[in-house]
């Protein structure tokens, strides 16, 4: 946390006086929670239930458009966390230590040579075609060519948590010590009066290595984006193992805005789950399965501030003796608002091969003033048993107050009973704040 | 508040000397679910239109301003020409303030605009209405920037784009959390222009996020979080629908970094005991999981064909894995490979991957 406070307020301290931002936006939570964890398991013994209250401060600084001589649109983004372990020190963050913390995103960004070329330094998000949100320490580089071509190239380490760990440990989905990619694009704009009209081609490459320069992950990919109609959409991708030589994703999607209040879209996914797991892992020379999912939905605003949807998609995945499974996914939900009153149901199936559930939501928030109340319950009854209970239930209720200048505080409790644990609680309280400043003046 | 806090909020007070003007984004509070109030007009303009005043009669100077910066509104002194009430002027309070680069000069200038205000100003706002937004359509009417929006290119002409939303491509209606990804794959810099990567880092960032996003705004109910409630309890039934939606966000030593913290359950052990026995799954404990090769019966190894990702889930350990144990090179268990495996592969890629090399020690193979 001391090398996170250090940095953050070496970052403020860049924004001075001789890079003045036109907007910064800062949004601080501190908050403090109560609730149990299972502890210490060893084989063959159940482990004892502790209690645990961490208190935590998650901190966002946004720095846009700072002014300086070099670049456009130059931003300065922070987004990080610390949190002190009062009683037992929980064991999801990572380390063993009562005092621990991260950073989720801390880069420095801007345009250079006339809006030609975006640059980005820092721990980022990388999120064009194969990359699949790669989160990175390193660089990305984005190029605005002539005749609608873009290219975009990236380097850096995957990001490993809490500042701690080494390769072997990350929790990193790509996992591996170096990561290098980009993507080159092309977009045809078609007149027609919106902007966004057009097609949008790309081709993108994927490759991660471990410490030993041994490949980690080798994936070639291609998308799509293709706007006709003003409510007609249709994207597309395809993702390609290099190194295993089998397709690992692709998808389509259609969505069709049908009259302004109904949304209509269909949708067949492949996934070669196998093709995720690193090729340095032992277990990823085991399994050549997939999944399809093909299926779709719909969102239909009705009068009165109610809205409803939903979704359905029929699920291929292996099944006994080299079969098929057929499975199911359903979600559907009913929205209602009016004035400070809002409430919602939601139904949820999910029908797989080696289990299934099916549960509901119901959830309401009241607004009086400037304070609130919000009221959220779920429950979940599974096909088989899972550790010996078939179903799950859990209520949160919260309330809260607006207070002067961007405060807010909040109190939030929930209790419930599911398979993990016979009984289950938590509380939190937790003081935020969120502020837009205007730092310099139109001219 | 913590001292990071004060140190940031001292450093950044002093560097820019400003002061908060609004307490939230619009849409979007501390305690998140409240919308901002939307400012609405105190004035009626079809009355004077109809009576054949002209804009610039009262909005004075407006057709030489080269900026946004001065509003142009009448004085009261303006009204009184008219009015004998001495009714106060629109106010300006409730204006939002301009964000956009602009020349009404430059504009107005043009043969097919001069002199016709409603080219732009299709609707003017209405004692009590909100004021009416000028889409983006209004603009590329003339100017085709059509290369400058794929490339998220917004300034200089928009100062920033605080409470814009899309309102044809990449417009967030209907499904749109479910449908996002499919679209910001191919444009992701067109996301960026409105979004920095804190708001992608609220979903997109679990190797080191404080908390999910329900824990952390439980208040929240309308928002579609993902892991809502108490998902550890249907999250083996989620992975084993869809692993690839798990390992997407999460590589296996996340999964690794809980389970091996609880009862990493030995053989023998029942369903039930103690509370926590799912982390050695049933199936594992039936018989003929991998305890009896010889009669064929052993049926872990078509449940791992059909999810090695949950295999993965206890058993990555690269050569301390218990599969190498039967499938190495003449090990019991046999060739584990599926029979794409092989025509996919050659024996010299044993050389290019050193975990090959864990079940194919050189000389072996």
């Amino acid at each position: 946390m001391r090398k996170t406070t250090a940095l953050l307020a070496a970052v403020a301290a860049m924004a001075g006086p001789a890079a003045r931002a036109d907007t910064v936006d800062v949004s601080s939570t501190t908050m403090l929670t109560l609730g149990q964890q299972p502890l210490d398991g060893q084989p063959n013994q159940a482990p004892s239930l502790g209690t645990v209250v961490p208190v935590f401060e998650l901190l966002n600084i946004a720095a846009h458009n700072v002014t300086n001589p070099v670049a456009q649109n130059l931003e300065i983004v922070v987004s990080g966390w610390g949190s002190y372990n009062f009683d037992t020190i929980r064991w999801d963050n990572g380390v063993s230590t009562r005092l621990t913390g991260d950073l989720v995103n801390a880069y420095i960004g801007g345009r250079l040579f006339n809006n030609t070329v975006q640059l980005r330094l820092g721990r980022e998000f990388i999120m064009g075609g194969v990359a699949r949100g790669l989160q990175l320490d390193g660089g990305e580089a984005i190029a605005m060519l002539p005749f609608g071509l873009r290219a975009s190239g990236y380097v850096g380490v995957p990001v490993t948590q809490r500042f701690t760990g080494v390769v072997p440990t990350s929790w990193n989905p790509q996992a591996g010590s170096l990561a290098y990619g980009g993507r080159l694009s092309y977009y045809l704009a078609l007149p027609g009066g919106f902007s966004g009209r057009g097609l949008d081609l790309g081709a993108s490459v994927n490759w991660v290595n471990d410490g030993s320069n041994m490949p980690v992950r080798q994936e070639v990919g291609a998308d799509a984006r293709l706007m006709l109609l003003r409510n007609v959409i249709a994207t597309g991708f395809f993702a390609y193992s290099v190194y295993d030589e089998r397709i690992s994703e692709g998808s389509v999607v259609l969505d069709w805005r049908a009259i302004p209040r109904l949304d209509v879209n269909a949708d067949f996914r492949f996934t070669a789950p196998d093709l995720l797991l690193s090729r340095q892992s032992i277990l990823s020379v085991f399994s050549a399965s997939s999944r399809k999912f093909i299926g779709g939905g719909a969102t239909y605003e009705l009068a009165h501030g109610i809205g409803v949807g939903a979704n359905y998609h029929l699920v291929l995945e292996p099944g006994s003796e080299g079969g098929t499974y057929y499975g199911n996914e359903l979600d559907a939900k009913v929205d209602w608002h009016h004035e400070s009153t809002r409430a919602g149901a939601e139904f949820f199936l999910l029908d797989a091969f080696e289990n299934g559930y099916y549960g509901g939501r119901l959830f309401g928030r009241q607004d009086i003033g400037r304070f609130f109340g919000t009221a959220d319950v779920m429950t979940y009854f599974y096909r088989h048993n899972i550790n010996g209970q078939d179903y799950s239930v859990i209520g949160i209720l919260s309330a809260g107050v607006e207070l002067a200048k961007g405060f807010s505080a909040v109190v939030s409790g929930s209790a419930g009973a599911n398979p993990l644990f016979q009984e289950q609680y938590s509380l939190l309280v937790k003081l935020a704040y969120n502020a837009n400043y205007r730092v310099r003046e139109v001219k | 508040m913590n001292r990071s806090l004060a140190i940031l909020f001292a450093a950044a007070l002093a560097a820019t000397g400003c002061r908060a003007q609004k307490a939230a984004k619009p849409g979007e509070t501390a305690a998140h679910g409240a919308k901002a109030a939307v400012p609405t007009s105190d004035f009626t303009h079809q009355i004077h239109l109809d009576q054949g005043i002209g804009c610039t009669d009262c909005h004075e100077g407006i057709d030489k301003a080269t900026t946004l910066t001065k509003r142009h509104l009448p004085p009261s002194a303006k009204c009184a020409e008219c009015h004998t009430d001495n009714r106060p002027a629109p106010s300006t309070e409730n204006i939002p303030p301009p964000r956009l680069t602009f020349s009404h000069a430059q504009h107005v200038s043009q043969k097919q605009i001069a002199g016709k205000c409603d080219f732009c100003h299709k609707k003017l706002p209405e004692m009590g209405e909100p004021y009416p937004k000028l889409s983006m359509e209004t603009c590329t009417q003339c100017h085709k920037h059509q290369q400058d929006f794929a490339y998220g290119r917004c300034r200089p002409c928009h100062l920033d784009l605080k409470g814009y939303k899309p309102e044809v491509a990449y417009a967030h209606e209907g499904d749109w959390l479910r449908n996002h990804g499919a679209q910001a794959r191919p444009s992701a810099e067109s996301c960026a222009a409105c979004h920095d990567q804190t708001y992608c880092g609220k979903c997109h960032g679990p190797t080191t996020t404080a908390a999910r996003p329900s824990v952390i705004w439980p208040e929240d109910v309308q928002a579609s979080f993902i892991h809502r409630g108490d998902y550890v309890s249907r999250h083996t039934v989620e992975a084993d629908a869809n692993p690839s939606s798990c390992q997407k966000c999460h590589g296996p030593q996340f999964c690794q970094a809980c389970h091996a913290q609880l009862n990493r359950a030995q053989n023998g052990q029942q369903e039930g005991v103690g509370g926590f026995q799912f982390i050695r799954p049933p199936s594992h404990n039936a018989s003929g999981w991998a305890n009896n090769p010889a009669a064929g019966n052993n049926f872990h190894g078509e449940q791992a064909r059909a999810n090695i990702n949950s295999c993965a889930a206890c058993h990555d350990q690269g050569a301390q894995a218990v599969c190498v144990l039967c499938h190495q090179h003449g090990g019991i268990g046999g060739n584990p490979h599926p029979p794409t495996f092989l025509s996919n592969h050659s024996r010299g890629d044993i050389n290019k991957n050193n975990m090959c090399k864990i079940c194919h020690p050189p000389g072996t193979f």
